[in-house]
Order: structure tokens, then C-alpha cells, then sequence
């Protein structure tokens, strides 16, 4: 009996900790982050860090505020190409999910291996042809670059996604629109999307996250006017100084905006997520 | 007219043949069951009928027109789902308009239809719910709603009640059953509960591995079952078959089973030593009456179930189950005397292919 209790005590105790260990290796760096934004560049660099209450200051924030024309920008060009990529993610990846889940399609197979193969390639060896193709076409440091780039790696995970959603479906429910009268077309647009919006946004909040947080291909294909926010924050470090706090100050306001999209939306995309399936 | 028929039907998922040839004519407003267990190919051959699947060969016809290459739709039959597959998002009365939507009909004119559809199956105060707000037996009653709404040619259920627990698939039963003697259309109706078959059809179909066993009336499929397949699987508790043989007692033909004789008419003796086949014996329990001039046998177990007392009664080689009236209590173990009412009710199956042998 006592052995048998505590065996029932240590399994979620294992849990527990388990969880708990991952909390903080999750957290802990934004916790910093967030904590060393209000630190003064000397309490920062010391060591140990000197937490006493006259290293605490807002002036980071100000001194990013004062370059606030760049960091604007910078957010508004992450703005508008995380949301541009995350609306033609999920107009063009649903439907084509939902062929490549429901559809009898030929060689259907074949297309998943290929679009999951797109996602073999580091993003180094693509790099330079892909910088060489966006200069013929006239579209570096443009926003409309950064726009396909992300696409063409946040498509085939939305795609992925969401077939997983779409299977999970119970098939009966499209049987009986299809009994009802709908086309195929008419079961995606008043069934299977309607039903599917938790996952769709999930996945929209997924894809929006990426290419929000993109670094590489922005920094490689962008130079002035189509720079996005974590290229502006890493310019905090200079060429002589890094200016941490302003950094840190700079890369708090960076995320932001996906962790109050994260917080707003939790349940939702809780839901999409965790449930993945509508019950009938 | 809208009559049903099926002509060597087949449908193979692969290498797998699910529906193996299937023959099957459902005249205009007859209601037909699909009997069968899980994996018989039951709910295949409906899908097929519904243009849900595409049959890999032969004819499927509806009201004399081949249907084969047209849509659910086109075909003009209604389907009530399994796990009743409504609409979540939709309300009760947005589920059961949402055909008439499709064919473009207004609002108000659904509304007025679904108010009488609603009406009829008791579901008026609920229109503005959601599926998920309902009872169970609600949302079986809007599942039949979105099918009678569309007046089709054809309805079709696939398990309707099998999420239904025993109470309310009785009174669902019973609910199916009125609705078609109120509406007459052609209804084809899958389960593998065989007490659900016998009470609804007017002609059962009993399925194994992809195509039909027999196809009869429901008194056809239990008084006189094709097979030991159909006799076990119609009938409740299972028939038991006793296997044995002629042999003549007193200058008269009996069946030995062990220690037990069961006289013969002389007919049935003579085709049962006709050929090489040895044949098992199976009687239904209700066949079976205690009777002081009986075969002698003890009592093993008695099951009282209310309107009827199962008592499974043994004797050295053999076992039968007597079905006696009434909650009645037997001490397991005492000394009981039995025989079987009437000569006919004897049914005998060969052991090699299970065919019954034909006594009639």
C-alpha cells in the first residue's frame, strides 16, 4: 500500500519538476531581458550584476525613444510583413491543406514529402542564390522580398498544420453537407472553415511569430528602408559599444507585441492547438 | 418510384474486397437492414448506395436509373450519420435548413419549412441551440430532421442509435419505425444490432465478409436462417449447435446428442443419412419446453431477464438453453425434464459449410 502511494506521489512529482525546469529555462532569459532593459549600463557590465536600487533606471527606454523615427520604422515594416505573410499563409496554405487532407488528389503523397522538403534546407545555402534572385528582380531592401522569402517558409507549416487539423475532422460531417447538396468547395467555405477557426488562428498566430522574430534573410536582403525591428535592435550594438540596456529596452518593446498576442489569445490558440478536432 | 437495386456490386479498398458481389433489391417503400457485424462491409455497401464511395464494379440503380457516376445529391438520398455528424457551429434549425440553403431557397421559406420539420419531430423549442446544448436524443431527432427536409427518393441510416444508451434507442426505434409508416420512402437501415433489424425491416439482409448470407423477411432470417452464421447471429442468447447423429430407438428415428435422443420425423431422418455430411442440431430457447416426459437433464444456470427466465439446461454430451415464462427461480443443479415443442422446430446444419438443411 505505502509503496503503491508513493509511486502515485512521484510520477506527477517527476512532472512537476519537470515542467517546473523548463518554466525556467523558458522564461528565464526573457526575465532578464525584461529586468536588464531597466538596469544602467554599468550595474549590467559589472560582475555580478549589481541589482541595488540606484541601478535601476528608465533611461534606456528614453534613449530608445529618442531613436524612435528608426525603431519605428522598423516595427512598422515587421508589422506589415509578418502581416501580409501570415494572411497569404493561411489564404493560400487552407485550402491547399484541406485538398491535400479530403481531396483524392494524384500523387498527393508525393507533394507533402516536397513541401516538407523545403524545409531540409538551412536557410545559409539558400542565402546567396536567394539574395542573387531578389537583386535581379529589383527587390532588395524591399518589404515585398522579406514577404516571399517568409511565405515560402511559414507556407509549407501552414500547410502541414493544418492538414493535421483538417484530418482530424470527423469525416461524417463532411459526408452529410455532401449529402446535403454542398460542392467540395462549398463543404470547405461553410463547414470545414468555420469549424476550423481556433486552428486557422493558432496557425496565423504561429506564422505571425515567425516572421515577426525573422533575423537572417531581413538582414541579408535588407539595408535602409526595409529594415524590420530585430535588425534596428541589434544596431544597438555599435561598432566600439554594445549599448546593452538600450538593446534590451529596444528588444522588450520587439516582443512585446507577440507575447501580448500570445496572452490575449492563449485560449484560443490553447484550444487550436491542444484540441485539434471538432467533436461532432 | 424509387425503388433500390444493387447488381454484383464490389468495392475494394486496395487489394481488400469489402463488398464482394453484391445483389440486392429493395422494392419502393420497403424498409431493408444491413445485419452484420463490424467489418462485414455493411456500412461500405451504404456509402455506396449514398455515392459516398465509388463501387469498383456493377450497377447501382434508383428508381431504375443507373446512379453510379452521380453525387450523394444527385441521387436524391438522405443520410443519417453514425455519430449524427451535425453541424457545430450551425443552430438546430440552421442544420436542418441547410440543404434547402444550398438549393438557394430564401430565408423565409426555409423558415417555414424547418418550423414544420421541427415541429413534427418535437425539436420546435429548441431551434435556436446548438448542437452541443442538446441531448442526445435530440440531436438524433435533428439528424432525422435535415433528412426528412429534403423529401428525398431514398433514406439511408448508417448505426443511427449506436451512441444511444438502451432506453432511448428504444424509444428512437420505435420513432424511425412511425416515421416510415407515416412517409413510405424507401429507407435502407445499417446495424449490427440484430434485435433493431427484426423490429424495423420489412426484409433483413444479413451481411459476412462483403456480401449478403440471406435476405429475408425478419421471420424468414430467425424461423428458418440460411446458415449457422445467420441462426447464431439472429437471436438472443446465440444459438448453440449440438453436434450428433441418427440412429434409430425403439424401431424409430432419433438424434443422439450425447445422452440425449430427440425423436425425428422420418423425413428429416432419411435426408440427414443421405449423404456424407455430419449435421449440429440447434433449437431456439422459446422451442424448448419442460416436460415431465422429456429428456432428462439438470439445471446449470438460470437467468431471469423479466418477461422470460433463461435456463441453460445440461445433460451428459450436451447443453440447450429452454426459454420458460415469467421470472421463474430453478436451484442450479436440480433435475429437470425437457423436449422440444414441435418436430420442425429442429434445425439442422451441416458442420462442414454451416448451410441449414432444408426440413420444410
Amino acid at each position: 500500500m505505502a509503496g503503491r502511494r508513493v509511486g502515485r506521489l512521484v510520477g506527477p512529482s517527476i512532472v512537476v519538476v519537470g515542467l517546473a525546469l523548463f518554466v525556467v529555462i523558458t522564461i528565464g532569459p526573457l526575465a532578464w531581458l525584461v529586468i536588464s532593459s531597466f538596469m544602467e549600463q554599468q550595474a549590467l557590465t559589472t560582475r555580478p550584476p549589481d541589482f541595488s536600487a540606484a541601478s535601476f533606471t528608465l533611461a534606456n527606454y528614453t534613449g530608445v525613444f529618442a531613436a524612435a523615427a528608426q525603431l519605428g520604422q522598423g516595427f512598422a515594416n515587421s508589422f506589415l510583413v509578418a502581416l501580409f505573410t501570415t494572411a497569404v499563409a493561411i489564404a493560400v496554405g487552407a485550402p491547399a491543406a484541406y485538398a491535400l487532407a479530403r481531396l483524392e488528389l494524384p500523387g498527393a503523397d508525393a507533394i507533402l514529402l516536397m513541401i516538407l522538403g523545403t524545409q531540409m534546407l538551412p536557410g545559409i545555402v539558400i542565402a546567396i542564390p536567394l539574395f542573387i534572385v531578389m537583386s535581379h528582380l529589383g527587390l532588395v531592401d524591399t518589404r515585398s522580398a522579406l514577404i516571399i522569402v517568409y511565405l515560402s517558409f511559414n507556407l509549407p507549416i501552414v500547410i502541414w498544420i493544418l492538414r493535421g487539423f483538417f484530418l482530424a475532422i470527423p469525416r461524417g460531417i463532411e459526408r452529410a453537407a455532401a449529402v446535403d447538396g454542398a460542392t467540395t468547395a462549398q463543404i470547405f467555405r461553410l463547414i470545414v472553415l468555420p469549424i476550423s477557426l481556433a486552428p486557422l488562428f493558432a496557425t496565423g498566430v504561429f506564422a505571425f511569430i515567425e516572421s515577426w522574430n525573422e533575423f537572417f534573410f531581413a538582414l541579408i536582403l535588407t539595408r535602409q528602408s526595409a529594415r524590420t525591428a530585430p535588425l534596428v535592435i541589434s544596431q544597438f550594438a555599435g561598432q566600439y559599444q554594445t549599448v546593452f540596456g538600450q538593446m534590451m529596452a529596444a528588444a522588450a518593446l520587439a516582443i512585446a507585441p507577440v507575447v501580448a498576442l500570445a496572452v490575449l489569445f492563449r485560449n484560443m490558440i490553447m484550444k487550436g492547438f491542444a484540441e485539434g478536432m471538432v467533436k461532432g | 418510384m424509387a425503388e433500390v437495386e444493387l447488381r454484383a456490386v464490389t468495392k475494394n479498398f486496395g487489394k481488400v474486397a469489402v463488398c464482394r458481389g453484391i445483389d440486392l433489391q429493395v422494392a419502393d417503400g420497403e424498409f431493408v437492414t444491413l445485419l452484420g457485424p463490424s467489418g462485414c462491409g455493411k456500412t461500405t455497401t451504404l456509402n455506396l448506395v449514398a455515392g459516398l464511395e465509388d463501387a469498383s464494379a456493377g450497377d447501382i440503380l434508383i428508381g431504375g436509373r443507373r446512379v453510379n457516376d452521380f453525387t450523394p445529391f444527385e441521387r436524391d438520398v438522405a443520410m443519417v450519420f453514425q455519430n449524427y455528424a451535425l453541424y457545430p457551429h450551425m443552430t438546430v434549425a440552421e442544420n436542418i435548413g441547410f440543404t434547402l440553403r444550398l438549393r438557394g431557397i430564401g430565408r423565409a421559406g426555409r423558415r417555414q419549412r424547418v418550423a414544420e420539420v421541427a415541429e413534427s419531430l418535437e425539436l420546435s423549442g429548441v431551434l435556436d441551440r446548438l448542437p452541443a446544448q442538446l441531448s442526445g436524443g435530440q440531436q438524433q431527432r435533428v439528424a432525422l430532421g435535415r433528412a426528412i427536409i429534403r423529401e428525398p427518393q431514398v433514406f439511408l441510416f448508417d448505426e443511427p442509435f449506436s451512441n444511444l444508451d438502451a432506453g432511448l434507442r428504444i424509444k428512437m426505434r420505435a420513432e424511425v419505425k412511425e416515421l416510415h409508416q407515416r412517409l413510405r420512402v424507401t429507407s435502407i437501415f445499417v446495424t449490427h444490432d440484430q434485435e433493431e433489424a427484426l423490429s424495423l425491416s420489412d426484409r433483413i439482409a444479413v451481411m459476412r465478409e462483403g456480401a449478403i448470407e440471406q435476405y429475408g423477411t425478419p421471420a424468414e432470417v430467425y424461423a428458418r436462417p440460411a446458415s449457422k452464421y445467420v441462426a447464431r447471429f439472429i437471436g438472443s442468447p446465440p444459438l448453440e449447435f449440438l453436434p450428433g447423429r441418427v440412429e434409430g430407438e425403439g424401431g424409430l428415428p432419433v438424434f443422439r446428442v450425447g445422452a440425449a435422443a430427440f425423436p425425428l420425423p422420418l423425413r428429416t431422418a432419411e435426408r440427414l443419412v443421405q449423404g456424407a455430411q455430419t449435421f449440429a442440431l440447434g433449437v431456439r430457447p422459446e422451442h424448448v419446453v419442460l416436460s415431465p416426459a422429456g429428456i432428462r437433464a439438470t439445471v446449470r444456470l438460470a437467468q431471469p431477464v423479466g418477461p422470460a427466465t433463461f435456463v441453460t439446461l445440461a445433460w451428459e454430451g450436451g447443453e440447450l438453453v429452454a426459454r420458460v415464462p415469467g421470472m421463474a427461480s430453478f436451484a442450479a443443479g436440480s433435475a429437470v425434464h425437457f423436449q422440444v415443442d414441435r418436430e420442425e422446430h429442429l434445425m439442422f446444419f451441416d458442420d462442414h459449410q454451416g448451410r441449414r438443411l432444408a426440413t420444410e
